[in-house]
């Protein structure tokens, strides 16, 4: 009974080996990955929410704030309209970028204008997952998990290293929390996110 | 037989005169003499600009049929090719729009540049105003832009020259190249070193860009199916001279087979057919001969329209040929139709004459051409002809073609009503035409074909440089009062802007200020110590860290010193765009072009209340209108005195207004129906369709000059018709290929005059036989007795 029993038992075993040696692996690469992250932001179709942003510029003596709105509309625009301390609307559509102030309106191309185009579409591309672009750009790594996640976006260009040292955007779920830079000249930025409304 | 032979000398030795003046002569197809010419000086500098001027050097290139990134990876990699390219002064595809060493003379000359610079931006609370504003900027989404010249413009120079350089929007770019705003077209705009009216180098260097894309097209993958659009001033020169030259001479070639294959058939003799074109071969090389003399250079387009004087010269030796009676000489027969034939060709150069007199310029050379070429070829006939003619010449047989003309004449009477009833018809269709009549557009007379044009359009559209409408033209005795005047009207256009009545403009001040504004903005700069000082009691309560404005000072103190920007100083890109805004042409003339006018009418009162003689607020389209209605108007005069001076012609050579009536009836019928040919369906007519109208009466004359002239013996009748009719054939050849041609000036003259004249044959043959029908030819008789020698 037993030696008739031991080849099933054996043969079932081994199944369950071989089925748990398949499956595990994969269970066990599981954890959050940037793909993963990049698919669940790809899900949004317009965010909104209010920012405060705080910068500490080595040309003044102490930090400027300044706060207002973010909308986003997939897959492409963007604004970001400042309430105070005095208004503004930056607008990014397509690949131009506009920026309207007193009822001055200037407007640019992203490519010509390195300066504000990288933080643009390190914003940008991240609100709409494209990690093509994010990577065109910048050395991507993330940390964290679905609930806390960081990004770290580092310049692959020279001649963008020469304006930015790095980007920290960090998030949970689809939503995006904080954003950090870094520039060359040391000028810190902290943009916090609040009030979030995500369709 | 000595008098032939003088004569005979004679001839030669003025037709080798003539032939060493055509050999010696240059071929032209400089588009600017059939280019509509402006009576006005501001349009008129414009019309020599883009010959001339900067733009023409610009080309503008399309890349599309392929995937947009192949489109864009083909776009860099034809720029590659084409920075190699000796004859292309630069390449732009938006890649490289830094332009380095232009904003480095821009930022190096701020001071001087600035409009700005005044004073009061400079004491203690100016740089107060200005700082806080700039501590404002750097919250703001400006600030990575502003951060690197902050610490030495802090007054913001920079922005104000900048912001008055950007146009509402930037050309659409797609991952940093130039693209269509639908990513269907990868654009690039090409600088040649050549100007646009050397139309060698602008032929080479368009071989050039295709030679650089097949280059570009074998390094890029999936862009073999792209194609390349090319347009700008040195595309339409070349292509226009393309045109020109295969139109005169694939059409006189098919007029000359035509013809000559036709006459051949019914000469039936090369020798004959020889004589017969040698009149028009006189009059071919001597109106070449005067034009060359009197213009220095012969039109392609006047080459081409020599096509109708084949025709047209060829007559009189048909009359000559066909109308000689049995067992007459040809002397007889000229000595018989002389007055006729004189009265004709007078008709026909007094036609010719308006179009001398037009200030439409390519115009006075086809006219001088046609006049010289009609009187040489009648003259030949006349003298030459007589003494080359064999022997017991006998007359051509033709009466084949007599027929038709013989049966309209015997049923003349019946046919008056079915005629009447047609013209009537006509009338009603020309009283009922809906739309004006008159071409609008002014680019209808450009011998530039419309698709060019509207291809130039559209690229023009995507680059959004669309076509500039209106203008501001200062003019003045030197370029520093050009500059000064420019300056004035660019104060009075930054109200205007801040008004929202223009949306912006552009000056040749921006890129070099007048001297005296220069020293104005060095002396509105204060010493070192005074702008330092100011400099602190103006940062008092901001938070600027110290010494961050050290370059600032420095800068200024720099600016103070320095000596005027000079025209040479100007980097190539600024110069390029100067040299197009301010030029020297007698006068030195400042253009300043409009953008986003949104109402016209204040834009030309505020121009018109800087009170400046010099100064003018153009638009162009109006302008265009203008001339457009000075042309009609010019060619309607032209058209009626020039019938007018042939009904004088007539009435003098026929002594009475009867005949002058018979004559003149069928030509204002032929003239009618072909206007309502010309309109029917909407159809509109040109300033070339109206001196068709009077070359219709001009030629359309001769015909009935002989229908008025028949006589009642059969034979000769029968002979005269004949030679109507292949007469008539023959001009109705010469205009009718004509009318193939893709120019509008030979296209619609072609046309107008090719169904005139050939309207005229009917008609005359209807209504101008004096004597009613002829007598039934007897056949027999005729056939037996008059038969050529064979």
């Amino acid at each position: 009974m037993t030696s008739g029993s031991d080849p099933a038992l054996t043969r079932r075993t081994a199944v369950t080996a071989a089925l748990l040696l398949w499956a595990f692996p994969a269970a066990q690469a599981a954890p959050f990955g940037l793909d993963q992250l990049m698919a669940e932001l790809r899900q949004v179709k317009s965010a909104t929410g209010r920012f405060v942003e705080r910068k500490e510029l080595h040309m003044l003596d102490k930090p400027v704030e300044a706060s207002g709105t973010l909308i986003y509309l997939a897959p492409d625009q963007m604004q970001k309209i400042t309430i105070s301390p005095s208004w503004e609307r930056l607008a990014v559509r397509q690949s131009t970028l506009t920026i309207e102030q007193e009822g001055k309106t200037r407007s640019f191309s992203l490519a010509d204008r390195p300066e504000i185009g990288a933080f643009v579409e390190s914003i940008r591309s991240t609100l709409a997952g494209d990690l093509a672009t994010l990577e065109r750009f910048y050395t991507v790594t993330l940390t964290g998990d679905a609930k806390d996640w960081h990004l770290s976006l580092v310049p692959k260009e020279r001649k963008l290293q020469e304006l930015v040292k790095d980007i920290r955007i960090s998030g949970s779920g689809r939503s995006i929390h904080t954003v950090e830079t870094e520039e060359a000249d040391s000028d810190r930025s902290v943009m916090r996110v609040v009030e979030e409304d995500i369709r | 037989m000595t008098r032939a032979r003088l004569v005979l000398a004679l001839w030669l030795a003025a037709l080798v005169a003539c032939a060493a003046i055509v050999a010696e002569t240059r071929i032209s197809t400089d588009l600017s003499a059939f280019l509509p010419r402006s009576p006005s000086p501001a349009q008129q500098v414009l019309v020599d600009q883009v010959r001339e001027g900067a733009v023409s050097r610009l080309l503008l290139l399309a890349l599309h049929g392929a995937p947009a990134d192949a489109l864009g990876t083909l776009s860099r990699n034809l720029a590659t090719q084409l920075e190699r390219e000796p004859a292309l002064a630069s390449v732009n595809n938006g890649a490289d729009t830094a332009l380095d060493v232009e904003r480095d003379f821009l930022w190096r000359r701020r001071y001087v540049l600035s409009p700005d610079v005044v004073p009061a931006r400079f004491t203690a609370s100016g740089l107060h105003d200005a700082l806080m504003r700039d501590q404002e900027l750097l919250t703001s989404g400006l600030a990575p832009l502003l951060k690197r010249t902050l610490p030495g413009d802090p007054t913001g120079e920079m922005l104000t020259i900048i912001d008055a350089f950007q146009g509402e929007t930037p050309p659409h770019s797609r991952n940093g190249l130039w693209f269509s705003p639908d990513d269907s077209r990868a654009l690039l705009m090409v600088e040649t070193r050549a100007a646009g009216f050397d139309i060698d180098a602008q032929q080479q260097a368009l071989a050039r860009i295709d030679d650089a894309l097949d280059a570009a097209r074998q390094e890029t993958l999936g862009a073999a199916a792209a194609r390349l659009l090319v347009t700008g001033p040195g595309v339409f020169a070349v292509h226009t001279r393309a045109t020109t030259q295969q139109d005169a001479e694939r059409l006189s070639l098919i007029a000359a087979v035509l013809i000559a294959g036709l006459l051949l058939a019914v000469y039936r003799s090369p020798r004959l057919l020889a004589l017969g074109l040698l009149p028009v071969l006189c009059g071919a090389l001597s109106g070449f001969a005067a034009v060359s003399l009197r213009f220095g250079f012969v039109h392609g387009i006047t080459l081409g329209f020599g096509i109708t004087l084949m025709g047209e010269s060829a007559d009189y030796a048909i009359y000559l040929f066909a109308q000689t009676a049995p067992a007459t000489t040809p002397a007889a027969t000229l000595a018989r139709i002389w007055p006729t034939l004189l009265l004709g060709a007078l008709t026909s150069v007094a036609g010719f004459s308006a179009m001398v007199f037009s200030s439409f310029s390519g115009f006075a050379q086809l006219g001088l051409f046609s006049i010289t070429g009609l009187l040489v070829a009648l003259a030949a006939t006349r003298w030459l002809l007589p003494a080359l003619l064999p022997q017991g010449f006998a007359a051509v047989e033709a009466r084949l073609f007599a027929r038709l003309p013989l049966m309209l004449m015997r049923h003349a009477r019946r046919l008056r009503l079915p005629v009447l009833a047609l013209l009537l018809a006509a009338a009603a269709l020309i009283a009922w035409h809906r739309g004006g009549f008159w071409q609008e557009d002014l680019s209808s007379l450009s011998p530039i074909p419309a698709q060019d044009q509207q291809l130039d359009h559209a690229l023009r559209h995507d680059i959004g440089a669309p076509d500039v409408r209106y203008l501001v033209i200062a003019t003045a005795a030197s370029e520093e009062a050009a500059l000064e005047a420019s300056e004035r009207v660019s104060a009075r256009l930054r109200a205007l802007t801040d008004d929202k009545l223009i949306a912006g403009f552009d000056a040749p001040d921006r890129y070099l200020p007048s001297e005296a504004a220069q020293r104005a903005r060095q002396a509105a700069l204060p010493d070192d110590p005074t702008l330092s000082q100011r400099l602190q009691e103006a940062l008092v309560g901001l938070a600027f860290r110290a010494n961050l404005f050290a370059p600032f000072l420095a800068d200024v103190a720099t600016a103070r010193q320095a000596s005027p920007i000079q025209r040479s100083d100007v980097p190539p890109r600024l110069a390029l765009k100067l040299s197009s805004l301010l030029f020297e042409r007698g006068d030195w003339t400042a253009v300043l072009p409009l953008r986003g006018v949104a109402d016209p009418q204040r834009v030309a009162q505020g121009i018109a209340g800087l009170g400046e003689a010099g100064t003018v607020f153009v638009d162009l389209k109006a302008e265009s209108d203008r001339l457009l209605q000075d042309y009609q108007r010019e060619a309607v005069l032209l058209a009626l005195v020039g019938s007018l001076v042939i009904l004088v012609l007539l009435a003098i050579g026929l002594r009475s207004p009867m005949r002058v009536l018979l004559v003149v009836t069928p030509l204002a019928a032929a003239v009618l129906l072909t206007v309502a040919l010309l309109t029917a369906g909407g159809g509109k007519l040109s300033i070339f369709n109206l001196v068709g109208l009077l070359l219709i009466v001009a030629v359309g004359s001769n015909y009935c000059l002989f229908f008025e002239r028949q006589r009642r013996q059969a034979g000769e009748a029968e002979r005269t018709l004949a030679s109507l009719v292949l007469a008539n054939l023959c001009t109705v050849i010469g205009f009718g290929v004509l009318s193939f041609s893709r120019i509008p000036v030979l296209h619609d003259i072609g046309l107008t005059v090719a169904a005139g004249t050939l309207l005229s044959l009917f008609l005359g043959a209807m209504l101008s036989a004096s004597g009613g029908m002829p007598a039934p030819a007897d056949a027999a008789d005729a056939d037996a007795s008059h038969r050529p020698a064979p």
